[in-house]
């Protein structure tokens, strides 16, 4: 009897174990981030991620729906989108959503990501007020940026708020000089000296110069360009027609040419010289 | 040297009717010529479809058969020309074998590189747009280079013959007596003639030297000069030409004593030949062993990422049973039968060439293939099939009609001319014997 109820417990903890097993879900984490690129590109970006042994992984394929004002009523749903191999996805921000936006100087935005047989529901918010960049320059080369708030209904200078100057390049932003971030003064401005001379450009010196805030808890992430003529020159000059070991054909370099051609003529110089023994040979059998 | 025993020599080393087992012979490989031949057809009407190279293995059989060719094809340097050059005589016998094997072996080589190709109406680009920095031109000047002077130097030394054949009439056919006639009716064994052969042969002796070097350093730096694992080497020169060395070797053996046993040459490819040649392919075999040491074992102590693959794959993976056969047959069972002296008696020493050739074969196949499946960039997107490869039977034929096609060429050569040098043996034997005196 006792050895039976043994069983009876043992049967239930598996099944028990089993079912938990079945049900375990991983936790996925949602973050939400602002972004307005040049006081003109509103979007959103929210980060799935997971814990798994330990560490942070990002989660692909999770639909994420994005609501305004916090609140997700299908009224407020400003569009869904799935996250990629990086765990992020990407909305911009809907034509529909405009008077919306323009209704309040703060806003609040919520992301949601429906409960699937891997992860239960997640959820995140974030507020948002609305702020924009002025970047302006001067001709000794100094660069002044401004960072301006929306209050009620006029726009007021901010003051304390951290900021990076920078020239854009191909793999990423270059510091304007040795100061990595700026604080805005009482006037909610700064100023950096542009210390990048000789830093090639287009074919008409263009440098693109940017300013951003970056992961700002109250503000996002703004950021506001600016094309300036600081830069050199940039001539493009063809190696289509120089002599490489890489060249196209008839432009190898003049060395391997010279090399290669001497000892064909040689060695073919000598056999034909045989040739000619045997034309010899042939007069001597005569 | 009495004139009997001249005219018995002549007779001994005059071109013979194939018998029973040469028809057989003969028969045998034209088949195999002409099912390769039509394979090669379907492969030119179907496309390069019907082999097994796909985008990966974009180098199968075909280019390992053309290195084998290029590999075998420089005996004739080592017999001809090094041998001459440092005054070994024993060797005479066999430097029309070494020269006729090289251009055959030559001949082929350049064939199946236009099987390869797969268009062969597109080869004349390879002359209207090839790029002078490119080895595969480089491998083009050199081989065209190398055949010329291979058939010089089988050329200037059968003049001679030509005159003794020409004058037994009665023993060659109508044709075969025009072609000599053609070759070399003008010899008169003029002493001014044979200086100026003397002097050619000593010139082409020179001369194939580098240019046998220049030949398969170029094969080799066709896989070298690309960056992929096992053939990043800069070993790879060295390392093909002592293997090429090794397979002629022993493909001369095969031969020497294919045609001593067939066409009854005991008394002129005697124990002594393959004892000495026995020897030079111990001492080859060693070379290319300690190259092979040095090819593998390197970058196996030091295991590097992207060769991990390479190597194991080699070493206990898909091709560990090619490449350790090809290890054992081409170098360790052939040193360990010939460092004897019973070993280098000539059925045995045959079976060690029989071992070295075939083994030969399958280390160029080991070179070209395995790497090609080890790419440096993940193989991706592209059917299970492209990971592996195994020749169709299109290639197979191919290749394998190619080989018969190379004997075929030698058999031929061999019913025609003497395939020891008559001149050479009888003036060697006088000297011998006015030494003695």
């Amino acid at each position: 009897m006792i050895k039976n109820n043994y069983i009876v417990i043992l049967l239930l903890s598996f099944i028990s174990v089993a079912s938990f097993a079945q049900d375990a879900k991983n936790d996925l984490s949602l973050n939400l981030g602002y972004y307005n690129n040049n006081n003109y590109t509103h979007y959103l970006v929210a980060h799935a991620k997971t814990k798994k042994d330990g560490r942070f992984q990002t989660v692909p394929d999770v639909t994420v729906s994005f609501y305004i004002n916090n609140d997700s009523s299908a009224a407020n749903l400003l569009g869904t989108a799935v996250t990629n191999d990086k765990g992020e996805a990407y909305l911009l921000m809907p034509p529909s959503a405009k008077d919306e936006w323009k209704k309040s100087a703060k806003h609040s935005f919520a992301i949601v990501s429906k409960a699937s047989k891997l992860y239960d529901e997640a959820k995140a918010t974030m507020d948002v007020s609305r702020a924009k960049l002025k970047i302006d320059t001067t001709d000794d080369r100094k660069i002044i940026v401004t960072v301006l708030e929306l209050k009620d209904t006029s726009w007021v200078l901010v003051k304390g708020a951290e900021l990076k100057v920078a020239v854009k390049r191909l793999d990423g932003d270059l510091n304007v000089n040795e100061t990595q971030t700026f604080t805005t003064d009482s006037t909610g401005t700064i100023t950096a000296e542009f210390k990048r001379d000789s830093l090639p450009g287009d074919v008409n010196g263009n440098l693109t110069l940017i300013a951003k805030i970056e992961d700002n808890d109250t503000y996002g992430n703004l950021t506001a360009e600016k094309v300036v003529k600081w830069g050199n020159k940039f001539q493009y000059v063809s190696q289509f027609d120089r002599r490489t070991l890489f060249a196209r054909r008839g432009h190898s370099p003049w060395w391997l040419e010279l090399l290669a051609y001497s000892i064909v003529v040689s060695v073919w110089g000598v056999l034909m010289y045989l040739v000619g023994q045997i034309r010899k040979l042939k007069k001597l059998g005569v | 040297m009495e004139n009997l025993e001249k005219q018995k020599m002549v007779d001994d080393l005059l071109p013979q009717q194939f018998g029973k087992q040469g028809k057989i012979w003969v028969a045998v490989l034209i088949t195999l010529c002409v099912i390769g031949f039509a394979a090669y057809c379907r492969q030119l009407s179907k496309g390069l479809v019907v082999t097994a190279m796909r985008d990966y293995a974009s180098w199968g059989i075909y280019i390992s058969n053309f290195v084998f060719f290029v590999a075998i094809s420089l005996v004739g340097s080592l017999i001809t020309a090094v041998l001459r050059l440092t005054n070994v005589h024993w060797s005479t016998p066999l430097t029309r074998i070494a020269e006729i094997i090289a251009v055959s072996a030559i001949t082929f080589a350049s064939i199946i590189i236009i099987v390869d190709m797969g268009r062969p109406d597109r080869f004349y680009n390879l002359f209207l747009h090839g790029r002078l920095q490119s080895p595969i031109v480089w491998d083009v000047i050199v081989i065209t280079t190398y055949f010329f002077i291979s058939i010089l130097l089988l050329y200037f030394p059968l003049l001679p013959d030509l005159q003794i054949m020409l004058k037994y009439k009665e023993r060659t056919s109508k044709w075969m007596y025009k072609l000599y006639g053609m070759l070399g009716s003008f010899w008169k064994n003029k002493p001014e003639q044979f200086k100026i052969t003397d002097k050619a042969i000593n010139i082409l002796s020179i001369t194939i030297i580098p240019v046998a070097f220049s030949i398969h350093t170029v094969t080799s730096w066709l896989f070298a000069t690309t960056y992929r694992p096992g053939w990043d080497s800069t070993n790879f020169g060295a390392y093909f030409i002592s293997g090429a060395f090794l397979v002629g070797a022993g493909g001369v053996i095969v031969a020497m004593y294919v045609f001593r046993s067939h066409y009854n040459l005991k008394k002129y490819i005697t124990y002594d030949h393959f004892d000495k040649m026995g020897k030079v392919v111990v001492m080859l075999a060693l070379l290319y062993l300690y190259f092979n040491v040095n090819e593998f074992l390197v970058p196996a102590f030091k295991m590097k990422k992207p060769e991990e693959e390479h190597l194991r794959g080699l070493f206990t993976g898909e091709f560990a049973p090619i490449f350790w056969f090809a290890i054992f047959t081409s170098m360790l069972i052939p040193i360990m039968i010939l460092i004897t002296k019973k070993g280098r008696r000539p059925f045995p020493a045959f079976i060690a060439g029989i071992l070295v050739v075939i083994g030969s074969w399958f280390k160029r196949f080991i070179i070209v293939t395995p790497t090609l499946l080890h790419p440096f960039l993940p193989m991706r997107d592209v059917p299970a099939s492209y990971h592996h490869y195994f020749p169709s039977w299109e290639e197979w034929a191919i290749c394998i009609g190619s080989l018969a096609g190379a004997l075929l060429v030698i058999t031929f050569f061999a019913r025609i001319f003497p395939i020891i040098p008559i001149h050479e043996t009888i003036t060697e034997t006088e000297e011998h014997e006015h030494d003695k005196k």
